[in-house]
């Protein structure tokens, strides 16, 4: 795996690494995903997915607003410090 | 232990303050060493000691669990409590609400005395991920006492606390548990509520109890267990499949895949010891095959990383932390993350990505999810033909401090014996089972999705044939 590659998934990982670091984890991944190509071996034909730990079906609600939940709403937000007018305030995007 | 602290309380041979005030002194006198704790919290456990005290004078009956001092592993969410999942990003983070478990305990009267410390983000076997400190082993304080839950399992060995509770993904109560010689329980998946706790790998995630013996540890699962309308993927238990379940009339199976080269010998002459015991009782014993076993551990590091990659994504400088003054929102996102995890959590963050990644995503995610089925699958066979399954919960003793720490791959290895049950979503608990070198010796046993109150019925029985 090379640095071109390792930046690629930095930039979708949104993370940034000192090139040290990059070298390392390029070669523990190596390692790790030559370990786990054991799985080719084994035949998946027509297997379904298994996606979550549960057989339970999604569970829906409506989309309304729960007024008693408004406190929790503010409370939460309060760990941003960066708060204006009960919004987050971030420096410009571009 | 809880019951008979619970009979000291209501015939007042001791009062809840006194109680917790003792469990102080012991941490105060142990803590220094063994390090379990990342936060106390005194003044609210003191508080809440009184209020029982009060109860108890005034002749009102208390729960079981009333008064009782228990610890939590610093991933689960204590409304006004710091709470840092052992990270550098969540150092400031101050929980605005309590997890489900936190409020079941809290609404018990039970005592919270603090939070424990724990591999970051609950991502690795050994707790020398923490980004704050290690946690020692409390039968030898140069090697570690497991993970991710190393603190929450060594301050229930050194007794500083009753019970704790942990979160299990690939091993992270049975393991530590193990290493720290206690029992740990992973219940089935989806019946204990994931709110409040921070997620790792949600389809994988559950939370369970410490403790010093089968019984509590089922007193307080059933205090925490049940579907909760917060967590849309939490369920009931089902009740004890069979109340008079004995071991005459019990098959246990031991998968042989779990018996192989890389066990310790003394580990392997101890279960089996304990086997032809159980076995001297009348329970039938035999051998068993899983033999995607030696796939498992794969699956897991490609499953988990993935969720691990999508999971953290929130944690990007903006809601859980001050916000540096950095000129762009890329920098934000770039500098806080790059600088606030640390390496094993950008490590396994990497690899979720990849493995998520266009053109990768079938090689691996959706393959990984076939094998889960099929190692799923598998179980539900072996099932059909025995009640449960016994197996060693690790291939080692607990190693040394600094032993694993630069080689991920060995320190991931850790988990061979765990993994299968998260990813089956099955239950499994660890039993203390022996001694050697002053170092605890285990077992493993595992159940059926959703037969945790018959695993801990069986498991009664066989913690009696041991001791």
């Amino acid at each position: 795996m090379d640095f071109k590659e390792i930046d690629y998934l930095l930039e979708l990982a949104r993370m940034e690494l000192s090139s040290q670091e990059k070298e390392k984890i390029a070669l523990d991944l190596e390692k790790i995903l030559d370990y786990v190509k054991q799985l080719q071996e084994l035949d998946t034909n027509d297997v379904e997915p298994m996606t979550g730990g549960t057989l339970l079906e999604n569970i829906c609600r409506e989309d309304k607003l729960d007024e008693e939940k408004q406190d929790v709403s503010r409370e939460l937000k309060q760990s941003a410090s960066n708060l204006e007018n009960d919004s987050f305030k971030i420096p410009p995007i571009f | 232990m809880i019951k008979e602290i619970h009979n000291k309380l209501i015939n007042k041979e001791i009062t809840a303050t006194e109680l917790i005030e003792g469990y102080f002194q012991t941490i105060n006198e142990k803590d220094n060493q063994i390090k379990a704790f990342l936060t106390l919290t005194k003044d609210s456990a003191l508080e809440q000691a009184k209020k029982t005290d009060e109860k108890i004078k005034k002749g009102k009956g208390i729960n079981v669990l009333e008064g009782i001092p228990y610890a939590v592993k610093d991933n689960m969410l204590v409304k006004g409590v710091k709470t840092t999942a052992g990270s550098k990003i969540l150092e400031n983070y101050t929980a605005s609400f309590d997890s489900t478990v936190i409020k079941k305990l809290k609404e018990q009267g039970a005592v919270l005395l603090g939070k424990t410390n724990m591999d970051e983000f609950a991502m690795g076997s050994s707790t020398e991920n923490s980004a704050f400190f290690t946690t020692k082993n409390p039968h030898d304080l140069e090697r570690v006492p497991g993970g991710s839950s190393g603190g929450s399992a060594a301050s229930v060995a050194s007794k500083m606390s009753v019970f704790a509770l942990g979160s299990d993904t690939g091993g992270s109560i049975r393991q530590p548990a193990g290493f720290c010689g206690v029992v740990g329980f992973k219940p089935s998946y989806g019946t204990v509520s994931r709110y409040g706790l921070i997620a790792m790998a949600s389809s994988l995630d559950i939370i369970g109890p410490f403790t010093e013996n089968v019984e509590d540890a089922e007193i307080v699962f059933k205090s925490i267990a049940g579907k909760d309308a917060m967590d849309s993927t939490s369920q009931d238990v089902l009740s004890p499949l069979n109340e008079t379940q004995n071991i005459q009339n019990t098959v246990f199976g031991l998968p042989k895949e779990y018996f192989q080269e890389g066990l310790d010998n003394k580990i392997k002459k101890t279960i089996e010891g304990i086997i032809e015991k159980i076995k001297s009782q009348g329970a039938t014993v035999k051998e068993v095959n899983l033999p995607s076993t030696p796939y498992a551990l794969s699956c897991y590091y490609i499953i988990m990383p993935a969720e691990v990659s999508s999971n953290l994504a929130r944690f990007d400088g903006i809601r859980y932390s001050p916000i540096n003054d950095y000129f762009n929102l890329h920098d934000i996102y770039f500098k806080t993350r790059g600088q606030g995890f640390g390496a094993e959590v950008r490590r396994r963050i990497v690899l979720g990505t990849y493995v998520l990644s266009s053109g990768y995503y079938d090689a691996y995610y959706k393959k990984a999810q076939q094998v889960r089925r099929l190692i799923a699958q598998e179980f539900d066979k072996v099932f059909k033909e025995v009640d449960f399954l016994i197996t060693p919960t690790s291939p080692t003793f607990p190693f040394k401090i600094g032993e694993k720490a630069d080689d991920p791959l060995s320190m991931y290895l850790s988990d061979i014996f765990t993994v299968s049950a998260n990813i089956a979503g099955i239950p499994a608990i660890n039993l203390p089972c022996g001694q050697a070198d002053n170092l605890p010796i285990n077992m493993q046993i595992i159940g059926p999705y959703l037969s945790d109150f018959s695993l801990l019925n069986i498991s009664k029985t066989i913690e009696n044939i041991i001791s």
